[in-house]
């Protein structure tokens, strides 16, 4: 069990309306991710999920119920929290027991439980070690060891991974998403990575400045993106966003080709440019072409390892069935 | 010369300063503790001048020891810095989570419950014991006698008069007596030093990390656990320091016994110093040592038992 539903939930602190009144449904067992650039109001709406803020109007159901009122720590839910937010004067074993100790369970029962979360997270070797003497991999694993305990009917994380260095963070992914699995628990995680959230997510919500811009698979979103901040959000290296005259010939007032959608060719093409930044990561290049009206730099990635260099002129052809248009409301045109 | 040495070189001098600092005073008392030295003597005037000659080896310890005052000053120290500092640190925790919250005022409050530190300590005294200890003319006087007129007027009442002819008279209580100097004086410099743990435990509540709480609320800690399990262990330090700080000021304690009662049955260490400081100074460089014994024993003791109880 574990479906939230947000019904014209709305949120202000003071006069600033950080969240305009705002619907969602998260179905039991999902994984979804908030994303949305910094300030947009994600931790926000994990808050107001959480029940740590208060919502300003409208109502938040979780299993059915009105949980508007209801105190956190009744709502079932756990939250890991980006700075890990452990005890740091509790050993880890402690830590996890936390919960279970507030909730007057029984020694043995307790030890069970943290048993099997320590060894589903690889903590058994340190459960007497204290946060501090810990390395950041390790902490964010106790504070998720911390919320399993308590089998939750719904994860909130914030940020998890945001602390961690870049190889730690693809492993810790995979755990995370490997737990998803396992428990089949609803998860809500919110991150401003948007590779993050293409790879964990069953469905996506993409924020900016508290409104909803898009909700979907990631592939409905990066195939169908709904507006020009979803389309220029979603997808690495970004959509390559062109207006003008190359837009009006199609009859759009902004088109967006995605730089895997384009080819590359010395000869010929449908446009010419020349050749800025070219960065070779072996599997790919991305090239930064300049040159070209209504767009510049134009990103390009083309696939295995392509012999250009600064300065050289190209000539690059589109695939005209992916091509995005949207509309001078800046909506996707079907 | 190795970039290791200058710098060494250049801390000589202050280090040999506190080092003069604090072993000439310690040497010199240590040296007039085994010796005879009084400042007046008709029957030995050669005692008056500090010797070698007139060792008397641990005969100074002995006499202090054999005084009828000695035991009473230890105790008595030993109970009026426990109770100040159990007071204390109690009241500076329960004041300061109090004013932790935002509330309109905060800042005037503040520096109010600051203000009592900076009074000084024997000023303090004198407005105590006068002002409001006084049985007839303090505060605690004047509450007393107000009582018992209260009581006397109610006692001629329709229907509740028998209830209140009942009650005894209240006789106020003498802070001056050798029975209760020892609690004027804890009364008065709890009041002074309460704020100075106030302070200390202010500020290291102001870092304490606000997520972990959210977390706790989460994992369904009410806010007495949230005090117990995050607020206090945080608190450890502080109180430590708190608890070190205010060992080695209130074992010194002079001012107050003085002007309270003049060491009358309310003697401490430093105060029993002082008496025999009139006349044999051997005596008193004895006693000297003692306190120094008796300050490491408590502070070791002390720092001790704040760390086990909170640090887990
Ligand atoms: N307690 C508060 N009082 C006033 N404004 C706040 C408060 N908390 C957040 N805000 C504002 O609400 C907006 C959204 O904040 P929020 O923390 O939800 O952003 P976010 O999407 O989580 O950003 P980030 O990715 O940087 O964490 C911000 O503009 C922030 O300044
Ligand atoms: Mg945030």
């Amino acid at each position: 069990m574990g479906s939230i539903q947000l019904k014209q939930v709305q949120k202000k602190f003071g006069e600033t309306e950080v969240i305009p009144p705002l619907d969602l449904t998260i179905e039991d067992g999902e994984f979804v991710v908030f994303v949305g650039p910094s300030g947009c109001g994600k931790s926000t709406l994990l808050r107001l999920i959480a029940g740590l803020e208060e919502t300003t109007s409208g109502t938040i159901e979780i299993d059915g119920g009105d949980a508007t009122a209801v105190p956190p720590s009744k709502r079932g839910l756990a939250m890991v929290f980006q700075s890990y937010a452990l005890y740091p004067h509790m050993s880890v074993r402690k830590n996890i027991a936390f919960p279970l100790r507030m909730a007057k369970m029984s020694q043995t029962e307790q030890n069970e439980r943290i048993e099997a979360a320590a060894s589903a997270l690889n903590l058994t070797d340190y459960l007497d070690r204290r946060p501090g003497q810990l390395s950041g991999g390790q902490r964010q694993r106790v504070a998720i060891g911390r919320a399993i305990v308590r089998e939750p009917s719904a994860f909130l994380f914030d940020e998890p991974l945001s602390n961690l260095d870049a190889a730690l963070r693809v492993g810790m992914r995979m755990e995370i998403s490997e737990l998803h699995k396992k428990l089949a628990t609803t998860m809500v995680y919110v991150t401003h990575d948007q590779v993050e959230a293409m790879t964990m997510a069953d469905k996506i919500v993409v924020l900016q400045a508290g409104v909803i811009e898009q909700v979907g698979s990631p592939l409905e979103l990066y195939h169908t993106p709904r507006n020009l901040f979803v389309a220029g959000f979603i997808g690495s290296p970004k959509m390559n966003l062109i207006a003008g005259s190359e837009a009006e010939k199609l009859g759009a007032h902004t088109i967006g080709v995605r730089p895997e959608h384009i080819d590359v060719s010395k000869t010929e093409g449908q446009w010419k440019g020349t050749v800025g930044v070219a960065e070779h990561l072996g599997s790919d290049t991305f090239i930064h072409i300049h040159g070209i009206e209504g767009c510049d730099p134009l990103t390009v990635r083309a696939a295995g390892d392509v012999d250009v260099k600064y300065g050289d002129t190209v000539y690059l052809t589109p695939n005209a069935a992916l091509i995005h248009k949207f509309g001078p409301d800046g909506l996707r045109m079907s | 010369m190795s970039n290791r040495k200058l710098p060494r070189l250049l801390q000589t001098p202050a280090v040999l300063l506190l080092l003069i600092w604090m072993l000439v005073p310690l040497g010199l008392t240590l040296y007039f503790s085994f010796i005879r030295y009084v400042l007046n003597s008709l029957r030995k005037p050669e005692w008056t001048t500090p010797s070698i000659s007139n060792w008397r080896g641990f005969g100074n310890y002995e006499y202090v020891l054999n005084s009828k005052d000695f035991i009473l000053a230890i105790q008595n120290s030993l109970f009026i810095v426990c109770s100040i500092l159990f007071l204390t640190v109690i009241l500076g925790i329960l004041i300061a989570v109090l004013i932790n919250k935002a509330f309109a005022g905060r800042g005037i409050v503040r520096v109010l419950l600051i203000s009592p530190f900076f009074v000084m300590p024997a000023v303090n005294a004198v407005l105590w014991i006068n002002m409001i200890l006084d049985p007839v003319l303090g505060l605690q006087g004047l509450g007393v006698q107000g009582l018992n007129g209260l009581i006397a007027s109610l006692q001629s009442a329709p229907g509740v008069g028998w209830f209140f002819s009942l009650w005894p008279q209240f006789e106020p209580i003498s802070f001056r007596a050798s029975q209760t100097s020892a609690y004027a004086v804890i009364i008065m410099v709890t009041w002074q030093w309460t704020p100075f743990a106030v302070l200390i435990f202010m500020t290291s509540l102001q870092s304490e990390d606000e997520q972990c709480k959210e977390a706790a609320i989460l994992d369904g800690a009410g806010a007495w656990s949230q005090f117990r399990f995050l607020t206090l262990p945080h608190l450890g330090r502080p109180i430590a320091i708190v608890v070190m700080i205010q060992a080695i000021f209130h074992l010194s304690l002079y001012a107050e016994i003085e002007i309270v009662s003049r060491g009358n049955g309310n003697k401490n260490l430093p105060y029993l110093i002082g008496e025999f400081a009139n006349n044999n100074i051997g005596a008193a460089s004895a006693t000297g040592i003692f306190a120094v014994i008796l300050a490491n024993i408590v502070a070791i003791f002390l720092l001790r038992m704040v760390g086990k109880t909170l640090m887990e």
